[in-house]
């Protein structure tokens, strides 16, 4: 079942776009990255699923609810992180425990002091007090507390030191494992990468990319590395359809591999090679080059 | 009516209300005290200067000659600029805190992915707004009467007649207050909603003064919420002034409506 499901949905501010004819669908326990540079248009989707922001143009559902108008019903059983986290200046963590626990009329400061223990947070300091990264955990806490079904968490572990993102990301991972949903948003590829099974990749306001990391992966290819034992192999001989080259110096041949590896040794085999690297793409690369693509052409 | 919310605001309006509340009592004991006092010089001396009797009436928002007596004086510490500049601080201070203070400040995203409705979150803060105002007016009438306390039996006012000018101000108040809510609805700065406020304040409190002075500005004066406010009359009458209470209140909750309905509807930037 889809958790979450967005179609053609389309959100400008004024002349100036916010995202466009965007479509996806969540399934329910699935660790989802909502990836792309900053201004791409992550935020303005979240904010729409939030039912902060009016779609301008086609739908979006959670839980098989509108965002805008059943705002209040999705929320029951969502968890949230902005990416700009700001609380009342006043509160302390426990303040925030309680009075948030009120609004949803759930004793959140059991579930909260477990958290902080393992954010390792002292809910007793003051919001005006903390500094960003205690902040950011305050707000994870509060995000998580109620154990929703669905978390939406924007640049979550911005200003969390690495202990702190491992333990999250493990967290995570056990939420995903029983049956939670988190959607992800990062402009990081790495920490995408390290956690999520699905990504969705959103670039000047449109969706360029909505795949399993395996299945992009594939897509992209692999990295590839050829020595060849003398300079004028490499420049005499013309490389493979399979084989997109982009570099060509020397007696070195680097490109990328489309495909199952095994054509390229055939290419190879009987050929005086001195060194040949086969990788596979890191998430990183693999953005980069989908971009490329996408804007540009391939190389 | 969720009790989360209302502990929320309340917690986040309490310091205003009672900086405010204390400062009203303070100043209403002042004047309460003070103005009867001196009341036979005011009279013989300045009220015979054309300028001081003009602001006067202006303030008591009617002719004075004829009424110069224990109850026009009175009626001033519930016309005063003081105490008209304490309440509007407290109704612009309360009613811009949502929506515009909290996109300011960026804590509306936490508060809206709680499971609230925004009619919710409006009618919660509209509650103890409400109440903080009837505490801030409580505290000035509090004021008043320990002020008077102080004074002849003859010159003290009564207090049912008290209590009527503190409903008309009340009105007077909540009429202000939704203008503050409707400016906050439509923005997403605090400072710039409470400017807002404040100056359209201004501008009525000018016109108050000015348009006895000049003519064609007497055509307007019906927009200004003060015209509907003049306690002097009730203290003298004792009577109930329902046309302005009911012209009043309609502004104040049609503005009021208004915001809501604009706040359900806007979007929530961050900015």
């Amino acid at each position: 079942m889809s958790l979450i499901q967005l179609e053609n949905l389309t959100r400008h501010y004024g002349a100036r776009r916010g995202v466009e004819r965007i479509s996806l669908s969540v399934a329910e326990g699935v660790l989802f990255g909502f990836l792309g540079p900053n201004g791409a248009g992550k935020t303005t989707t979240i904010r729409v699923m939030l039912g902060f922001l009016r779609p301008g143009g086609g739908a979006a559902r959670i839980f098989g609810l509108d965002c805008w108008r059943e705002s209040k019903a999705i929320k029951r059983d969502l968890g949230y992180l902005p990416g700009d986290l700001h609380l009342p200046s006043w509160m302390n963590g426990l303040a925030a425990l309680s009075i948030y626990g009120a609004v949803r009329r759930r004793d959140l400061i059991q579930p909260g002091r477990q958290l902080a223990e393992r954010f390792d947070l002292d809910l007793r300091v003051k919001v005006r007090d903390m500094s960003r990264g205690m902040r950011q955990k305050l707000g994870l806490i509060l995000a998580l507390a109620h154990s929703p079904r669905l978390l939406v968490l924007d640049e979550p572990t911005n200003s969390l030191d690495p202990l702190i993102q491992q333990s999250l990301h493990e967290y995570l991972r056990h939420l995903a494992a029983k049956g939670h949903t988190v959607f992800f948003s990062s402009h990081s590829l790495g920490e995408v990468e390290q956690l999520c099974e699905r990504v969705a990749i959103v670039r000047d306001g449109e969706l360029v990319a909505d795949e399993s990391l395996a299945a992009l992966r594939e897509k992209a290819g692999y990295e590839v590395s050829i020595r060849w034992a003398e300079p004028s192999l490499a420049l005499g001989l013309a490389p493979p359809e399979f084989l997109k080259l982009t570099r060509r110096e020397g007696a070195v041949w680097q490109g990328t591999l489309q495909g199952p590896a095994h054509r390229l040794v055939d290419y190879l085999a009987g050929k005086a090679v001195l060194e040949l690297t086969i990788g596979r793409p890191d998430l990183e690369s693999l953005f980069r080059r989908f971009y490329q693509r996408e804007k540009g052409g391939a190389r | 009516m969720n009790r989360g919310l209302l502990l929320r605001a309340f917690r986040e309006s309490w310091p205003a209300t009672l900086v405010i509340g204390l400062v009203l009592m303070g100043v209403e004991t002042l004047l309460a005290f003070v103005l009867p006092m001196f009341s036979a010089q005011l009279t013989q001396e300045w009220l015979q200067i054309d300028l001081v009797r003009g602001i006067v009436q202006a303030m008591l928002g009617t002719e004075i000659a004829g009424r110069i007596g224990p109850q026009m004086f009175q009626s001033i510490p519930w016309v005063h600029p003081v105490v008209l500049a304490l309440l509007w601080a407290h109704a612009a201070i309360s009613c811009t805190r949502v929506p515009a203070g909290e996109v300011d400040r960026g804590t509306i995203d936490v508060l809206l992915s709680l499971p609230v409705s925004r009619w919710e979150l409006f009618l919660s803060e509209t509650t103890v707004w409400l109440f903080s105002a009837a505490v801030v007016l409580l505290a000035g009438l509090a004021g008043n009467l320990l002020g008077s306390l102080a004074l002849p039996a003859a010159q003290r006012p009564e207090v049912g007649r008290l209590l009527i000018v503190l409903s008309n101000l009340f009105c007077l108040y909540a009429a202000v207050g939704g203008f503050a809510w409707l400016v906050s609805s439509l923005s997403e700065r605090r400072g710039r909603a409470m400017t807002t406020v404040f100056l359209v304040l201004l501008a009525l409190f000018l016109l108050n003064y000015l348009a006895p002075f000049w003519q064609p500005l007497e055509k307007v004066v019906f927009l200004n919420p003060l015209h509907y406010h003049r306690p002097i009359g009730i203290l003298a009458s004792g009577a109930w002034p329902w046309r302005d209470l009911g012209i009043l209140l309609g502004a104040g909750a049609s503005m009021w409506l208004g915001a809501g309905v604009v706040f359900a509807i806007r979007d929530l930037r961050t900015v």
